[in-house]
């Protein structure tokens, strides 16, 4: 127990002394997450819209005045198609509607009319969620015979925000990444530093040397995870938790050690920093987009979704959101727990093997 | 006529000075060596003159004078240099040949018959026409720097820049190092820098500048140099006062002792500069192991070692016996195999073939390595041990890797720390240490576990003269009053004198194995221990 302690003592210090390192991890932990919860946005804000009216206002004037903040910005006139278009080209503008000189006499007249819309669809998310806005509004002043209403409910996330989802997965991501690179590090440093084979040298079962390095990092983890629930999560974007933050945290536990397993395998096989940073990279990436962190599991091919049950990162997505979003009790999260401590007993035992054996 | 002035440089790094008010000449042909310990700003002051780094002062060579690199832009073309540390400038998966073209088309040389013959020549030289197709990380430490100096040759410079080439080189290239030199000087004219650790090295230059703390202390031929220092210098008897320093061959004293004169070597050159410079160089002390367990005769005992790295044969049937109270120098060549041997009785690397026993123990697997680790200390090359723990630190953390009770181990600290003489640095981070320091405190977390054996692996590479004669001090005390066995390889061939058996190796296999003075005894004409080891070097017979 007490070689136990000193070795993990040394790795904190080890740690906690290279600023480098510990800069990596609070960002991470914290402005990462932050970043990405604000700044992927799925939805429609702020666009830059622009229109030609040729017909002398009525109508047009009518539905422009219903594009406003926070969707759009005020609308912008141009007096030709050719020069709408010059600016939508120069990415000035994002959407441009043309009201052509007849379009309120045929309103009037055939009770049909037609709107020219121009879409930059690079961004083709926000430019169809404005589109759908477009087609609301005008589906408004459309006299239809469809008797059918829509009354829709949101669950789980009742403002459809999607910055909560993508700070979360961003922190389950980080959490991954982090587990594998840490401890790979306390290995491949000593290899660096030449100390591995004083580390070889002493006089203890290895099982207990890589046992000890690897839980010390997992310690920094959850320390991490502790910051980012804390500060990023339940702080800024105010995060309610259906759920018991208990379960969150031994789920987040075992899941560490799950990484920290991936970890001890490209700890075997690097030889310096760069070779761990490349492999990271190269393991980390499938197990992220296999997990439906970024892309939900059920818009996969058949042939990914079956395999994203091999990614522990799927169990710990669907379990940490359930726990947060669902609210789902604690033994009803048996599945997402069975499934982040088989994965990660076999990682962690496949990786604990193959150091071993520089032992 | 090509001349090298230098002009009170200085050069600052990060806010402190490496080198100040440096002044030096040199002309046509000569060879002008730089000594001194690490750190004392042989290679800033080498920097400058290259043109590769910013300075205060004047350098003129070949009739341009320059203050600054950009200056020295234009000399460029005739300046060459070869940085410190072995194979820095080489490319690992390049071969030999490519190596030369690719410094070729850099320096934007005309590829022409010229050219050709010119880099025919220097391969000869350097005796690597047969490697031309291997690739550079796969050659031997000195057929690196040989490969090294001749691509930094390859442009003809006119003034050439060497920083420690023949550090961590075996004898015998760097015998061929100094052949190069040689024949470049006559042949081309060429001025040549360069620092060394070796004092035989020095003895050969034309003009040797003794470096100190970052100023020149002295300068003059070896032979000049020794006269300064001559009546400082004594047969060992013990000091007295301050102003004196006893090391096991000589006595060096500032006021006169009635001891004999003894004829100084360059080495009483930086003893006498500290006594002067009123260093205080305390004395290494060792008291008696604590442990009462008694130490076996024979500690280790290894017969037809064999260890093989695919089709290469790194250790051939190697036997050897390691007897307590018995300091035993493992030399040879740069891979010669002398790491990978022990390695090999470490553990570190399986062992191929051949029977090992340890304390009377067969070793058969790591299982039964477990329990005799606490009996092996071991001190790797370069000693670094954990940089980012203080020393306090990391010999806590070793005493609790070993399991030593707390009370004891901080007293064993405290004890070593005042013995070997780093007790002001016990809160500081190792690369704080100075080289020597380091050094002892290395070897002092290799020994809080009290062991029996003790593993030393190039320990004294890059450490100063001083520094030197107190870790073989140390040594010495250790094997007398701990009775331990000591395993030691090193590059410096007048260490081997202080060993009491060595075992030579060439090629993987050992060559000699036999006492110190048995070897004198059969080699009487030789002068110091490097002419044996060359005698049994170049030798292509038999073995």
């Amino acid at each position: 127990m007490r070689v136990f302690l000193a070795l993990v003592t040394k790795e904190l210090i080890g740690f906690l002394r290279s600023w480098g390192l510990v800069a990596v991890v609070l960002y991470s932990f914290t402005l990462d997450i932050y970043i990405t919860g604000k700044g992927i946005e799925m939805q429609a804000k702020n666009i830059a819209i622009g229109y030609v009216d040729e017909t002398g206002g009525g109508m047009s004037k009518k539905i422009l005045s219903r594009l406003h903040a926070p969707e759009f910005q005020k609308p912008v006139p141009f007096m030709s198609t050719k020069e709408l278009s010059k600016s939508i080209y120069d990415r000035e503008i994002m959407v441009g509607l043309i009201f052509e000189s007849d379009f309120e006499k045929n309103l009037e007249k055939r009770d049909r009319a037609s709107v020219d819309i121009l879409l930059d669809s690079i961004a083709a998310t926000q430019s169809f969620q404005a589109l759908q806005y477009l087609q609301n509004i005008l589906f408004d002043y459309s006299k239809t015979d469809f008797p059918v209403e829509l009354k829709i409910h949101k669950l789980f996330n009742q403002n459809a925000n999607t910055s909560e989802f993508m700070a979360m997965a961003e922190m389950l991501s980080v959490i991954t990444l982090l587990g594998v690179v840490l401890t790979a590090v306390v290995f491949v440093r000593e290899k660096e530093n030449g100390t591995w084979d004083i580390m070889l040298l002493m006089p203890i079962d290895p099982r207990l040397i890589i046992l000890a390095k690897s839980f010390s990092q997992v310690l920094v983890i959850m320390g991490g995870v502790t910051i980012a629930t804390g500060i990023v999560l339940f702080g800024v974007f105010d995060i309610t938790i259906n759920g018991s933050i208990a379960a969150f945290f031994l789920l987040s536990f075992f899941y560490a050690f799950t990484s920290a397993g991936i970890g001890l395998f490209v700890a075997a096989v690097s030889k310096n920093m760069l070779q761990v940073a490349q492999l990271s990279i190269l393991i980390m990436m499938p197990l992220i987009f296999l997990s439906g962190a970024w892309t939900p599991i059920h818009a996969m091919h058949p042939l990914l979704q079956d395999l994203s049950l091999l990614s522990p990162l799927r169990y710990y997505i669907e379990g940490s959101e359930s726990i947060f979003f669902r609210g789902t009790g604690f033994f009803d999260l048996w599945n997402y727990f069975a499934g982040v401590i088989i994965l990660g007993s076999v990682l962690y035992f496949y990786g604990f093997r193959k150091i071993g054996r520089l032992f | 006529m090509a001349d090298l002035e230098v002009r009170n440089v200085t050069v600052v790094h990060r806010k402190t000075v490496a080198i100040k008010n440096a002044s030096l000449g040199a002309s046509e042909s000569e060879i002008v060596g730089f000594i001194g310990a690490d750190g004392a700003g042989k290679s800033s002051l080498m920097h400058a003159i290259a043109g590769v780094r910013r300075f205060e002062g004047e350098i003129s060579f070949d009739g341009v004078v320059f203050g600054s690199p950009k200056e020295a832009e234009k000399l460029k073309p005739s300046i060459g240099l070869m940085p410190q540390g072995i194979g820095l400038v080489l490319y690992k998966n390049l071969t030999v040949s490519e190596h030369l073209s690719f410094f070729s088309k850099i320096r934007n040389l005309k590829e022409n018959s010229t050219l050709d013959a010119y880099r025919h020549r220097l391969l000869k030289m350097a005796g690597l026409e047969r490697f031309t197709e291997r690739q550079a990380g796969k050659l031997s430490g000195g057929m690196m720097q040989k490969l090294s100096l001749i691509c930094t040759l390859i442009h003809r410079p006119k003034l050439l820049i060497l920083d420690e080439p023949t550090t961590g080189v075996d004898p015998l290239s760097r015998r061929e190092l100094w052949e190069i030199l040689e024949e470049i000087r006559e042949n081309e004219g060429t001025i040549i820098l360069m620092s060394t650790a070796y004092m035989q090295e020095a003895e050969k230059m034309d003009r040797v500048y003794l470096f100190d703390s970052g100023s020149i202390i002295a300068s003059g031929t070896a032979d000049e140099l020794k006269k300064t220092v001559k009546k400082y210098v004594y047969s060992p008897v013990p000091c007295e006062s301050k102003r004196c320093i006893c090391t096991d061959r000589y006595t060096y004293s500032l006021d006169s002792l009635k001891a004999q004169h003894k004829k100084p070597t360059l080495e009483a050159l930086f003893f006498v500069n500290a006594l002067r410079r009123n260093v205080e160089i305390p004395p290494i002390k060792v008291s008696i192991r604590e442990s009462t367990e008694p130490i076996a005769p024979v500690v280790m005992e290894a017969k037809g070692l064999t260890k093989r790295f695919g089709s290469f044969v790194a250790n051939d049937h190697i036997d050897m016996e390691l007897r307590s109270a018995e300091i035993l120098g493992l030399l040879g060549a740069n891979g010669a195999g002398k790491t990978t041997f022990i390695k090999m009785l470490l553990g570190l690397y399986p062992i191929d073939e051949g029977e090992l026993t340890l304390f009377g123990k067969p070793i058969k697997s790591a299982k039964d390595r477990r329990s005799l680790k606490t009996r092996i200390g071991y001190v790797s090359q370069r000693f670094s041990l954990y940089k980012d723990m203080t020393v306090r630190e990391n010999l806590l953390y070793f005493a609790n890797m070993h399991n030593i009770d707390t009370q004891k181990a901080s007293r064993r600290m405290e004890r070593y720390a005042h013995e070997l003489g780093f007790e002001s640095y016990m809160d500081s981070f190792p690369k704080e240490l100075p080289l020597g320091i380091n050094q002892r405190f290395s070897i002092a977390a290799a020994l809080l576990h009290e062991p029996v054996v003790l593993f030393l692996d190039e320990p004294t590479s890059g450490v100063d003269a001083i520094a030197r004669s107190q870790f073989w001090q140390m040594l010495r005390l250790l094997k007398k009053r701990w009775g331990i066995a000591i395993l030691i390889t090193t590059h410096y061939m007048s260490e081997a004198e202080y060993c009491d058996r060595i075992v030579l190796l060439k090629e993987g296999k050992k060559i000699v194995d036999d006492k110190v003075e048995n070897l004198h005894k059969k080699h009487p004409k030789a002068e110091n221990f490097e002419d044996i080891f060359l005698h049994y070097y170049e030798r292509n017979n038999e073995f």
